[in-house]
């Protein structure tokens, strides 16, 4: 039986939805970053779903999109992790809410 | 000496003034001061090279002037200006006795401004007057003229306030100054009265009396008349201004301030005679303008008679002058306002040496009394200063017109023109009359209180009373010989009519179109009547104050009571229609309409910093709330694109 | 290449002087004189070279425009005047900055040059949207230097002066984007025959934004908010650079860029006339009671550019030389002053006039210069300023004889407010004991000396400037139409009133303009007035036409009114 592209998206969504909800809801900053990241993985196994519903020879551009876009969340998880820890040194708190020093 | 170019006699004081200047700017850090012997001398040598300059040229010169154009000056669409002279009669005359009587004046200033800290810059204001004079009288074209008007008020500007370290000179400056501006305006906006009707090239006066011919040949003046009489009537307060006449003369009492010599060269010979000397020369155009000439006739007469009146009540002997000077000035409008230009040159001419003899005079005695002006403390200086009284005696004698003075022949020429000029003639005349006798009784009243009786000062001073040195001497006596005899370059009595000829090639036309009506009264009379006023004016100061009654003097020179508010009386109009009315403009400029432009301009800025306050409460403090609000606008967003279809 | 120097090159200058050192004061102002030497020598060469243009350069495209935007130069007659002013002024002030700012002289230099550059941009570009940038630009410059060397309120200042311009030229973006958006290019000729296809009530919007923008820069009342506290609180070389030559970019735009493209109305012209006449004699008023001295000299210059501005509007044939003679007067002497006042402010550490006094004994060379400078301002005959106003009013006096009363109102004013300035300043006792600061040094003494003998020279021989006019000549023009991708014909065609009125040199473009003005205004024709055609007898008069030629021309000229007047009647109906 052939995967159904629709399950692929509802999977996705639902990563989506855990990882939005973690960013907003969690007060950890760390957890806040896995959401973030989660997100980011499910939009991009919603570019691969959606690749595999065209002919073998378009898929191609759809599926190596992601594999840069995970190249750059390597990347962007590095900085990311260390702006944090910076600011854990910082604030002594990994407790986001605390974080206000930009507020005008 | 024919190929002398015009252009070297306003030279050669410019090249004085540069020169003094360098040196006032050079050696003002050092303690000493340049060698006044040097400085004296390049202060003289300027001015009177200029004198023989202007000699071999009158010498030479034809009937209808020599003219030279140097440059182009202003050269734009619709005008057009060259730096012209043109060296005609009447700028002859004017230029001898203010190149001359400039030179003597200078001569004097050596003794006079002896040991003063800024002696260089002095003579380089001195300088730079005459040349500004020179020009004036040269130009050939009214802008030309206007450079001299506003260069000699400048002039007049730095030497009142030459002691500066007085705030009251420089306030005494900075009213001359502003007061003259008032008139320069009036003079600039005449001069563009002209342009408009005349076109580019009508301010060189030779374009304007041939525009002027070809008026009444075409026989075109009610077209013109209006705007030409707009013009003439601001060329006229432009005169007021200059000449101190109603209602611009405040300034002139006050320019006192300044130096002696300065008011004898500046005050009473040569600047304050600019306004007769631009009359004269537009004397083709005014006696177009009979209206124009009827205020000029009245503001003579009011101002002849009116500061006469205010010379009896001075107590200040320069004060006593500068009144009289007005008074002379106002004489010399009359004689304009009736056409009879070549009469009013001919007082400017005898006044000239008249007035500065009595100003060098009163400088002298100022001089012998260390600085004393007040007349109440002098007395008795005839048998001190004996010269300096004799010097000041005949030019008194010129003053007053008694019989043989110069004064006598210009003044009554002036009457007698004031007489015949129509049918009002007769009471001009008994002003002009009446003005002569209150003349006698002041400038008497000054002879007297100054060098008759006792000696009123204090003992000590009494002691250091000298005679003035010779450099000083020699130009009062000059003078007081000018004062004796330069009336008889126009006797009519004696048949010499050298002075009339010569003007009559500039300002004859302009007094041939007015036809003198009236019958023809034996000269004799009028002379024998100025001589009677002459003589009863004398007697009634020798009544009045040749009594052994001693003014004393309180304090101040100042005029006091309710006599000095009278002699004020324009100084509190200038205050309520000038000053007053622009400094409440100011104010409301500046604490109303300032302060609601900043409201307004504080309110726009107040708006937007609140509703950048407001906007930045949104701005909440929890990353995790701002990061939930984002989310929600992006849903809101999408939702509303995809509602609408996608119309936004 | 001198075009591209002149705009370019400051910037590079002023990028070099990041180089040097920033402590020692010494060897950066070497090389900012030396640079500042250079330029002033180029903007001579200039102004000596008559009409020049570089090549037109694509620079970049705005979305939703037709044509590019171009990198273009032109130096015309106006421009280089304003940028030798630019460049002479920039030159002093980095001399008398020396003596002022020990230790950041380099930042001052860095800021003065950047300035410099953005001004000549504005002064030479021949693109609206260059011109535009630099207009802008400049204000940057000039709000940090405020920012960095003002006096005690100087953060203040800086913010108004900054907000305040750039906040009144943002309508002119808008409207210059909307313009571009209907013309082929974004040159004067595309964008003058752009506006003549849009509505009138847009193009009156449009002119507004425009009028805006030049009205906050020059300032005209009511926009002169920001000018006094600004020229106060800067440093005193900069307020002479403000004054003397970025206050002109105002007037400059009214001329350069207004009077081509917009077809004015007659009501607008006489708005413009009498908001200038009014502004100069606000400042006079303002200038009588201001006790702080640079605020004095401040509304002394807004006194002076208001009447500049009511000169340049009213549209009479002298009024290009004569307002460029002015605007060079009022910028020397302006300058002067300003760069006299900051050496009495380090002399005498203050700048309050009532606590001056008697600087005429203590420092005697000072105080000839600070009077001769004063007397320069009052427009004597003989110096440049005379000429400039006699001229001015002798075009304001084409406007009818009220506004040139006004006008006169203000040399009073002006002759008021002066002396007593100069009275409260060098004259009379020292108001107070003070230590003398550093006192003037021959350096500055003497490039201050200069400025006074140029307004002195311009003053005897003002055909210099001049003569040096011609905004547009053919070559710029051929150069533009070819941009703008059709030939001349088809401009011609298009619109023949307009296209005329820029081909023609400067003079008969303003004139063009005062008759196409006067054509917008009178679309119901009124009939020649009484006095009017008396004036015209006694010009024919002038003229040497008899009586009766004189009579035919005018009943020629009362018949064709009549016939226009019926002909109109009849539409009407």
């Amino acid at each position: 039986m052939e995967l159904q592209a629709i399950y692929v998206q509802v999977l996705a969504l639902a990563i989506f939805a855990i990882g939005l909800i973690v960013a907003i809801s969690r007060r950890n900053v760390f957890f806040v970053l896995m959401g973030v990241e989660l997100a980011l993985n499910a939009v991009n196994l919603s570019f691969v779903g959606f690749a595999k519903t065209l002919p073998a020879d378009m898929s191609v551009a759809g599926q190596i999109v992601p594999l840069f876009s995970i190249a750059i969340a390597a990347a962007e998880a590095c900085v990311g992790l260390a702006m944090v820890i910076l600011i854990f040194r910082n604030r002594e708190s990994v407790d986001a809410d605390t974080y206000s020093n930009m507020k005008g | 000496m024919m190929n002398l170019p015009l252009w070297l006699i306003p030279l050669l004081p410019l090249v004085g003034t540069i020169l003094l200047g360098a040196i006032a700017v050079i050696s003002s850090g050092s303690k000493k001061g340049p060698s006044e012997g040097m400085v004296g001398f390049l202060a003289v040598l300027f001015p009177a090279l200029a004198f023989v300059a202007v000699l071999l040229l009158a010498m030479g010169m034809p009937v209808d002037g020599i003219r030279g154009t140097l440059c182009n000056w202003i050269d734009i669409p619709l005008f057009k200006a060259d730096f012209g002279f043109l060296f005609d009669g009447l700028s002859r005359i004017m230029l001898l006795f203010v190149t001359g009587i400039g030179a003597l004046i200078t001569l004097y200033s050596i003794g006079y401004m002896h040991g003063d800290r800024g002696f260089a810059r002095f003579f380089a204001y001195i300088n730079l007057f005459l040349f500004s004079m020179i020009v004036l009288v040269l130009g050939d074209s009214l802008l030309l003229t206007f450079l001299g008007w506003e260069g000699v008020g400048l002039c007049s500007y730095l030497l009142i306030g030459f002691w500066n370290k007085d705030v009251n000179n420089c306030k005494a400056a900075n009213k001359a100054f502003i007061v003259n501006r008032v008139g320069d305006i009036g003079f600039l906006l005449g001069m563009l009265c002209l342009v408009t009707v005349g076109g580019a090239g009508i301010l060189n006066y030779d374009a304007l009396n041939a525009f002027i011919q070809m008026i009444l040949t075409g026989g075109h003046v009610e077209i013109v008349l209006p705007i030409l009489s707009l013009a003439g009537l601001l060329f006229f307060i432009g005169c007021t201004g200059k000449s101190a006449q109603i209602p611009l003369l405040t300034w002139l009492p006050d320019a006192m301030a300044g130096p002696t010599p300065v008011s004898a060269l500046i005050h009473a010979a040569t600047m304050v005679t600019a306004g007769v000397y631009l009359l004269a020369r537009l004397g083709n155009m005014f006696a177009l303008l009979p209206v124009v000439l009827f205020i000029i006739t009245l503001i003579g007469l009011l101002t002849a008679f009116w500061a006469a009146m205010a010379g009896l009540f001075q107590n200040d002997i320069k004060k006593v002058l500068a009144y009289s000077t007005i008074s002379q000035l106002g004489y010399m409008f009359m004689a304009a306002g009736v056409c009879a230009f070549d009469a009013s040159i001919f007082h400017v001419f005898t006044h000239a040496f008249f007035k500065a003899a009595l100003f060098l005079g009163a400088g002298a005695v100022i001089h012998a009394l260390a600085g004393e002006q007040d007349m109440r403390k002098m007395g008795g200086m005839l048998k001190k200063t004996p010269v300096t009284a004799c010097v000041m005696l005949f030019a008194f004698f010129a003053i007053i017109g008694f019989p043989g003075f110069a004064g006598f022949w210009s003044k009554d020429l002036i009457l007698e023109r004031l007489f015949m000029s129509g049918p009002l003639g007769p009471a001009f005349y008994v002003v002009g009359l009446l003005t002569a006798v209150i003349t006698a009784v002041y400038m008497g009243r000054l002879i007297i209180l100054t060098f008759f009786g006792s000696y009123r000062g204090s003992k000590e001073s009494e002691e250091h009373i000298h005679e003035a040195p010779a450099c000083m001497l020699i130009p009062m006596v000059i003078l007081a010989i000018g004062a004796i005899f330069a009336g008889y370059f126009w006797a009519d009595s004696l048949g010499i009519t050298v002075f009339s000829d010569s003007l009559a090639p500039v300002v004859g036309a302009a007094q041939a179109s007015v036809v003198h009506a009236g019958a023809h009264v034996n000269p004799l009379i009028f002379a024998g009547l100025g001589t009677l006023a002459a003589l009863l004016g004398m007697f009634i100061a020798l009544k009045v104050y040749g009594s052994a009654r001693i003014p004393e003097a309180k304090g101040s020179s100042a005029p006091q009571g309710f006599k000095a508010s009278w002699t004020f009386f324009f100084d509190s109009l200038h205050k309520y229609c000038g000053i007053i009315p622009v400094s409440v403009l100011a104010w409301i400029c500046d604490v109303v309409v300032d302060k609601i432009l900043q409201a307004i301009q504080w309110t726009v800025g107040a708006i937007a910093t609140i509703l950048g306050d407001g906007v930045s409460t949104f701005q909440v403090r929890k990353v995790r709330l701002q990061l939930a609000f984002s989310v929600a606008c992006v849903a809101i967003l999408v939702a509303v694109v995809l509602l609408t279809g996608g119309t936004f | 290449m001198l075009l591209h120097l002149l705009v370019l090159a400051p910037f590079v200058a002023a990028i070099l002087m990041v180089a040097t050192s920033k402590e020692d004061s010494k060897s950066s102002s070497r090389l900012a004189f030396l640079f500042g030497v250079t330029f002033f020598a180029l903007s001579i060469a200039l102004v000596a070279g008559g009409n020049q243009a570089t090549e037109a350069i694509e620079w970049f495209r705005i979305p939703g425009c037709k044509g590019p935007v171009f990198y273009y130069l032109y130096s015309h007659g106006l421009g280089a005047w304003l940028v030798f002013l630019s460049c002479g002024l920039s030159l002093v002030a980095l001399v008398t900055a020396r003596n002022t700012f020990h230790k950041n002289y380099r930042n001052f230099a860095i800021g003065i040059f950047s300035l410099m550059g953005a001004m000549n941009g504005t002064f030479l570009s021949a693109d609206a949207v260059l011109f535009f940038f630099f207009f802008e630009a400049m204000v940057i410059p000039a709000a940090v230097m405020i920012a960095g060397f003002g006096g005690k309120e100087k953060t203040k200042a800086a913010m108004t002066f900054a907000i305040y311009t750039l906040v009144g030229s943002a309508p002119m973006m808008v409207a210059l984007w909307y313009l571009l958006t209907v013309a082929d290019n974004s040159l004067l000729l595309s964008l003058a025959i752009a506006l003549q296809s849009l509505p009138a009530s847009t193009q009156f919007l449009i002119l507004l934004s425009f009028l805006l923008a030049f009205l906050v820069k020059t300032p005209i009342f009511p926009f002169h908010g920001w000018q006094a506290i600004t020229y106060a609180e800067a440093p005193a070389p900069l307020s002479a650079i403000l004054t003397g030559a970025m206050s002109k970019a105002g007037v400059f735009g009214f001329i350069a860029w207004i009077l081509p493209i917009f077809p004015l109305s007659m009501t607008t012209v006489n708005v413009m006339l009498w908001l200038g006449l009014v502004t100069a004699v606000y400042g006079g008023l303002m200038a009588l009671r201001a006790n702080d001295s640079k605020k004095l000299l401040a509304f002394s210059s807004m006194s002076h550019l208001g009447l500049a501005v009511a000169g340049v509007f009213s549209l009479s044939e002298a009024m290009l030389p004569a307002v460029l003679v002015l605007l060079i007067a009022h910028g020397i002497s302006a300058g002067a002053q300003f760069f006299l006042m900051g050496i009495a402010e380090r002399m005498t550490g203050t700048r309050d006039i009532n606590l001056m006094g008697g600087l005429a004994s203590r420092n005697p060379v000072f105080s000839t210069l600070f009077g001769f400078a004063a007397i320069m301002a009052l427009a004597i005959p003989g110096t440049a300023g005379f000429v400039g106003e006699f001229t001015v009013l002798l075009s304001i006096w084409d406007m009818g004889p009220l506004p040139a009363v006004v006008a006169g109102f203000c040399l009073i004013l002006s002759a008021a407010y002066m002396l007593r300035f100069v009275q409260k300043v060098i004259f009379g006792k020292a108001a107070r004991e003070y230590e003398d600061g550093t006192r003037m040094t021959a350096l500055e003494g003497s490039s201050i000396g200069v400025m006074v003998v140029l307004l002195l020279a311009f003053g005897f021989h003002p055909s210099c400037i001049t003569t040096s006019l011609h905004l547009f000549d053919e070559d710029a023009i051929e150069e533009m139409s070819k941009l703008s991708g059709h030939d001349m014909n088809e401009a011609v065609t298009a619109d023949s009133s307009n296209v005329e009125g820029i081909e023609a040199d400067a003079s008969s473009v303003e004139s063009t303009e005062g008759s196409e003005a006067s054509e917008n205004a009178s679309e119901e024709v009124r009939p020649m007035k009484e006095d009017e055609l008396r004036q015209l007898d006694s010009t024919l008069a002038a003229a040497g036409f008899d009586e009766k030629e004189r009579a035919s021309i005018i009943q020629q000229m009362n018949a064709t009114d009549a016939e226009q007047a019926n002909a109109e009647a009849t539409e009407n109906e």
